[in-house]
């Protein structure tokens, strides 16, 4: 297996005024192609920064991020997005559904973003609903859904368009301990029978037990793998 | 989204369409005000039945502007030309007695040896000084009927008779008496001239301008290509000055719509940035957006400008609106463009809002 994700020395640091809050102090980190891996930390350790460098949302201070073969660093903001919207699917603790379509349109939405437009066949966005159980759901908007069934919906927005690599921001922050297994045990299944590769951040140890591999993180630093 | 989007703010989305329809409303009817009034006047001038006018050198095309400085002589010498088979000196004022229209001091057999006659509707002809007659629509809009008194140029006039509309102004007067309310004793403000062989004005047109080489001689083909707006002063700077403030209250309003959704969809627009949605897929969603409002507003408005037309008619018959479809499509795109404008600096903004920072907004 191929390398995925390839971190080296990764700084980042905040400016607030004159004032400089540095967040990432010299992380490295290697992912495979295809693993379920975990960074753990508590709030303000970094992991959030990170994951959001990684899926090219914000850039890094100094350091080499490598993703799926292409240097962040050295792409602008367009590339970036384009990375985004061809290699990555985010999923985020509040869902971050858009509240105004229903849970059909937020997924047909990630298709048209990624200029597949209808292109993304029905039997495909079919068996994505099927895998999250969503069938009967797809007519809601997010107001009218659980907490589960939203990050259902949102996981199912991320991984439509088949991207390299998902990144999960604290998936279960916000759900119960019944529909955090749920959606912990649909990303495993995404992991295991279509090798989607997932780097989650958590602050819970336990939900870090899904995954196949821990890393922990404190203050801007990778402690252990 | 875009539709859903509109959907989820009714209120707003209902203001800015009635915005853009104000603004096409105003554009349409002031134009087409404006363009029906000089139309109405040119219309119902050709409606004299003269083949040409004589007017002095330095006066307006728009009759009643011009005063009356011309001798009645005048008329006495264009009748001994040979091209010349007809000439009713006319004495033209304004009044503002019931909205401005004007009156025509007439001779009534010259008048109507030139145009063949009015057309009586009620009432009788010309007959005492004090007596006027009045035009159907004047009489329509101001509820009179033939035998009433009227106040006009601070005079009691009775109105002799109504007669069909179309033959220069609204109300007629016998010359003498207008000249005397006046006090121009002797003066016109133009003549309406019949040419002695129909369809052929240019040997009358050549004679009377031997005649009377320091005067304005025109025929009315001519006379009818001057009276446009663009050929009158002021009108068009009126025109501008009236479409700037449409486009100022069209622009401003959709300006603060977008500006306020924008600002309210902070978090969604991380939400599509995240997914990879790149500046110009943003700024498209909201010009989109835009775009439906604003064809919103259009169709809105040309349907108000068309009711609002019939109810003026209805309500003040002397005002014509003339809708053209030149100036329709104009408004649409003025409408069309000033929302655009109005809706590109938020779109702007929206398509620079960093993801992380617009995931963060609560």
């Amino acid at each position: 297996m191929s390398e995925i994700i390839q971190v080296v020395s990764l700084h980042k640091i905040f400016r607030a005024g004159k004032m400089e809050v540095p967040a990432l102090r010299g992380v490295n980190l290697r992912v495979e192609e295809g693993e379920f891996i975990s960074i753990v930390g508590p709030s303000g350790c970094g992991k959030s920064t990170l994951l959001h460098i990684i899926g090219g949302l914000t850039s890094p201070t100094t350091g080499r991020v490598i993703v799926d073969g292409m240097e962040l660093g050295r792409m602008n903001d367009a590339q970036r997005t384009e990375m985004r919207r061809q290699k990555i699917g985010f999923v985020f603790q509040r869902f971050n559904l858009l509240p105004t379509l229903t849970a059909f349109g937020n997924i047909a939405m990630a298709s048209h973003i990624a200029g597949r437009g209808n292109g993304t066949s029905r039997t495909e966005m079919q068996a994505v609903v099927r895998l999250l159980g969503l069938e009967d759901r797809l007519r809601h908007r997010p107001a009218e859904l659980s907490g589960g069934e939203q990050q259902r919906v949102a996981i199912a927005r991320a991984v439509v368009n088949h991207p390299k690599l998902l990144l999960a921001d604290e998936p279960t922050g916000n759900l119960d301990t019944t529909n955090s297994e749920v959606v912990l045990n649909m990303l495993l299944e995404l992991n295991h029978n279509f090798g989607q590769t997932i780097l989650l951040i958590t602050h819970n140890p336990e939900v870090a037990t899904f995954t196949d591999r821990i890393v922990n993180m404190r203050d801007g630093h990778i402690l252990e793998n | 989204m875009i539709v859903a989007n509109l959907l989820m703010r009714p209120v707003r989305t209902a203001l800015s369409v009635t915005a853009v329809a104000v603004e096409v409303v105003l554009i349409i009817l002031v134009v087409g005000l404006t363009h029906g009034m000089v139309q109405d006047t040119a219309l119902r001038t050709q409606g004299v039945g003269a083949d040409i006018m004589v007017q002095p050198q330095t006066t307006s095309i728009l009759l009643g502007l011009s005063g009356s400085p011309m001798p009645i002589q005048i008329a006495d010498r264009l009748r001994e030309l040979s091209q010349v088979k007809a000439v009713a000196p006319v004495m033209v004022q304004a009044s503002s007695s019931g909205g401005v229209t004007l009156i025509y001091g007439i001779e009534k057999k010259s008048f109507d040896a030139v145009g063949g006659g009015f057309r009586f509707l009620e009432g009788h002809d010309l007959g005492a000084s004090e007596e006027v007659l009045v035009d159907d629509i004047y009489a329509r809009a101001n509820h009179i009927r033939a035998g009433q008194t009227i106040q006009l140029l601070n005079q009691s006039l009775r109105v002799a008779g109504v007669v069909e509309h179309g033959k220069g102004a609204r109300i007629f007067m016998q010359l003498d008496a207008l000249q005397d309310l006046m006090g121009s004793i002797g003066k016109v403000s133009v003549f309406f001239v019949k040419g002695a062989n129909p369809g052929q004005t240019a040997p009358a047109l050549e004679q009377i301008r031997q005649v009377l080489p320091n005067y304005q001689v025109r025929d009315m083909q001519e006379f009818m290509s001057l009276m446009t707006a663009s050929n009158l002063p002021g009108l068009n700077n009126f025109i501008t000055v009236m479409i700037g403030l449409a486009v100022a209250i069209g622009l401003l309003v959709i300006f603060v719509t977008m500006y306020s959704a924008i600002a309210e969809r902070t978090r969604e627009i991380g939400i599509l940035k995240s997914m990879g949605a790149s500046k110009k897929c943003v700024i498209n969603i909201v010009l989109r957006e835009t775009t439906i409002l604003t064809l919103l507003g259009i169709g809105m408005g040309i349907g108000l400008s068309y009711l609002i037309r019939i109810l003026i008619g209805v309500i003040f018959p002397t005002l014509p609106i003339l809708i053209t479809g030149d100036w329709l499509l104009r408004a649409c795109l003025i409408a069309l463009a000033a929302s655009l404008v109005g809706a590109s600096y938020p779109a702007f903004r929206a398509s620079r809002q960093d993801p992380i920072q617009a995931l963060a907004y609560e």
